[in-house]
């Protein structure tokens, strides 16, 4: 009942949204970049709706359940990202005139190869961050209203494809600058009433730590996947038909499907290879990258990976691409770090008051979902059901505005960069990668979201972030040395992320720099870029065009007093790269 | 809604060079007229030196808290209002890094628009963008 109140007005108001940003559509630049016309303030609403994913709106206070206030560190290096962003790419990468970061790589350094490795980079990146969207879509619906998973996926898959298809960019601007504000005030009003509700002894446990060891009352579990527990001495669960059993002490391998009760007074279990929710170190402000005692170390890492990664992701550029000139790209990167900030007060809310009230999903990994099991443990009525109905709803326009902007870049990835072809084709790309996400998101169910949206992170801070920071600042680079870096950049970072999945030996800072490679994976990929470049000679033009990048767009052309603005030469609708009868008879003329 | 409907009005010809597959030509080098050529100098190098402070500033803020929180762990003791103050912590850089954003874009902008740049029709105040 929940999910058919909360998720289908969600799924409809973003239809509807999406119909009404159908307009005339014609060429690639109108379905790809909204035809360029998109002002600051939209565009930096539909950034940070597609930013806020379901790594935000859910993630971020699970990890704070999970593994300690800490982690409140990522949302700081999600917006440090867009100061970099500011700083170093935002107008310069808007004046380059491309439609994707493969795109602007041709451009600047005119090699077709790079191009298909940007392109290729693009895939990875996306499908990283896709899948976890379309998992945690499928894993809330289930959480909450008790749907097969894949339900959630499937339903996120057919509104995200629609609209695309339909809409293109500017549908997906109008929906995205839409859900920001419904997520904004649909994390808000919640945390508000859960923080007036709690009471106030649940108000002071919040701020004083303590052990998660005992069932403060009666508690169910339920473990999707199988796990392994450490069951203390004294351990009851209680029998279907109301009666309790002692647990043996010791290891206790729970399959996967079942549902515990845990009877309130009974000492909680612990799970193997992981602290409990207040354990001592959970209240420390540093984020220790799997629990190996550097936490400084981790705390930097995952600051590198998330700030510059965020200067690479491919969906947060290309929305850059819809301002219409560099001037306006910079303004909606300053506006998106402020419109971000007022979000990013709030997930430590939830998981300062998760951690009292629902520390038990931490026994079957579902720490995910404490944003939305909260309201239903503070009010048991229906206005705890409210609570619990627009959370769902807020998470589920999370998982749609960024699937959005990622499904369209990598239907521009595969269309515009590797095969490139018409509008029809790119709308037919739309569905093609929507489907292969979900089939993809199916079997994907027992993979935690914020790892793999960390690796999309990783990925991208060590490729992107070195190509568009050297391609935008340093005349020197070139062709050979950009493939050179991104090459590495992608090896270095899924080597390690492989190394960890296959879980090669390792303590210490080795083991924190496996889990989180971007402290060495992001400057050696910068190095081997600048080496690379340095040994090859860079082609003669190659300083006009980095230079051209910084010349703003509104200047008076000296041959002219006129007062039209000069003709943007990066602009793609002034077609440098098609012929055009006028330059044929030039050139007929000229010969 | 209806009313100010937009309707794609092309020739037959437009729409069938549109739905065709297209070939991107040949690859141009970018030019860069010389006549702009200092004015483009002149902004790259004074953008460079401000990105390089705010992204200084960014990195002081960003890694240097960490830093302090694990040199004095005694501020998790200190609470203001209830509140650790090593959790408050993690929640001022918000505030400081929007007031670093449009310090850094009010500081960019006024270089676009600077007097002094070299420029031999400099920067007009564009009506477009504001």
């Amino acid at each position: 009942m929940i999910v058919a109140f909360a998720v289908a007005p969600v799924v409809l108001v973003t239809l509807l949204i999406g119909l009404r940003g159908v307009a005339a559509m014609r060429t690639t630049s109108d379905f790809l970049v909204a035809s360029r016309r998109v002002s600051p303030l939209l565009n930096s609403a539909a950034v940070s709706g597609e930013y806020l994913s379901a790594a935000s709106f859910l993630g971020v206070a699970g990890l704070v359940v999970k593994d300690g206030i800490g982690a409140l560190w990522y949302p700081v290096g999600f917006t440090a990202g867009y100061i970099a962003m500011l700083t170093l790419v935002a107008a310069p990468m808007r004046r380059s005139g491309a439609l994707t970061v493969p795109d602007f790589a041709e451009a600047r350094l005119a090699s077709p190869s790079l191009r298909r490795l940007a392109a290729v980079v693009v895939l990875v990146i996306s499908g990283l961050y896709l899948v976890p969207q379309f998992r945690t879509a499928g894993l809330v619906l289930s959480v909450v209203g008790g749907t097969p998973y894949w339900v959630g996926v499937v339903v996120a898959g057919l509104a995200v494809s629609a609209t695309l298809a339909l809409g293109g960019m500017r549908a997906a601007t109008y929906v995205q600058a839409f859900q920001f504000f419904f997520k904004l005030v649909l994390f808000i009003v919640p945390a508000l009433w859960l923080v007036a509700e709690v009471g106030p002894e649940v108000r002071d446990d919040a701020l004083r730590p303590a052990e998660f060891t005992e069932f403060t009352r009666d508690t169910e579990v339920v473990f999707r996947a199988g796990a392994t527990l450490e069951v203390p001495p004294g351990a009851e669960r209680r029998l279907p038909d109301g009666t309790t059993a002692a647990l043996p002490e010791g290891e206790w391998q729970v399959p996967a499907g079942s549902t515990v009760v845990f009877p309130a007074g009974s000492p909680a279990p612990e799970l193997r290879g992981e602290t409990a929710p207040g354990a001592p170190g959970w209240e420390r402000p540093l984020l220790d990258v799997g629990d190996e005692g550097y936490p400084l170390l981790g705390t930097w890492a995952v600051l590198i990976a998330t700030m510059l990664g965020t200067m690479g992701l491919p969906h947060v550029i290309m929305r850059f691409h819809t301002s219409p000139d560099g001037r306006s790209a910079r303004r909606t990167a300053a506006l998106t770090v402020a419109l971000l900030g007022v979000f990013y007060l709030f997930p430590g809310i939830y998981g300062v008051l998760g951690r009292v009230l629902v520390p038990h999903l931490y026994l079957s990994g579902a720490t995910d979902s404490a944003v939305v099991a909260l309201p239903a443990q503070v009010d048991t009525g229906a206005v705890g059901a409210l609570f619990t109905g627009l959370l769902t709803a807020g998470a589920f326009a999370a998982f749609l505005a960024t699937s959005l902007g990622l499904v369209l870049v990598v239907s521009g990835a595969i269309s515009h960069d590797l095969v490139p072809g018409g509008l029809r084709q790119l709308r037919v790309a739309v569905v093609v990668a929507a489907a292969v996400v979900v089939l993809l998101a199916l079997p994907a169910a027992r993979f935690d979201a914020g790892t793999l949206v960390t690796w999309g992170f990783t990925v991208a801070a060590s490729t992107f972030c070195p190509l568009l920071v050297l391609g935008i600042w340093w005349p020197r680079l070139t062709a050979p040395g950009a493939i050179a870096g991104v090459a590495t950049g992608l090896a270095g970072s899924s080597g390690a992320f492989l190394a960890t999945v296959l879980g090669v030996p390792a303590d210490g800072w080795v083991a924190v720099l496996l889990v989180q490679p971007a402290p060495w994976s992001v400057p050696l990929a910068f190095a081997v870029m600048v080496a690379v470049s340095l040994f090859g000679r860079p082609p003669p033009w190659s300083t006009a065009a980095m230079l051209r990048l910084h010349l703003h767009e509104h200047r008076r052309s000296p041959f002219t007093d006129r007062a039209t603005p000069v003709r943007d030469l990066g602009h793609s609708s002034w077609s440098a790269r098609r012929s055009s009868a006028v330059r044929r008879i030039t050139r007929r003329l000229v010969r | 809604m209806t009313g100010n409907r937009r309707v794609a009005v092309t020739s037959p010809q437009t729409r069938l060079a549109h739905a065709r597959r297209r070939h991107r030509g040949r690859w141009r080098p970018a030019t860069l007229d010389p006549v702009e050529a200092p004015v483009a100098i002149a902004l790259y190098h004074r953008q460079r030196a401000q990105a390089l402070a705010a992204l200084g500033a960014l990195v002081a803020l960003v890694a240097g808290l960490p830093l302090l929180l694990a040199a004095v762990p005694g501020l998790g003791d200190v609470r203001l209002l209830g509140v650790p103050v090593s959790w408050l912590a993690l929640v001022a850089p918000f505030p400081a890094m929007v007031l670093l954003g449009f310090w850094h874009l009010r500081r960019a902008e006024r270089i676009e628009e600077d007097p002094d740049t070299p420029a031999p029709g400099r920067g007009r105040r564009s009506g477009a963008s504001r």
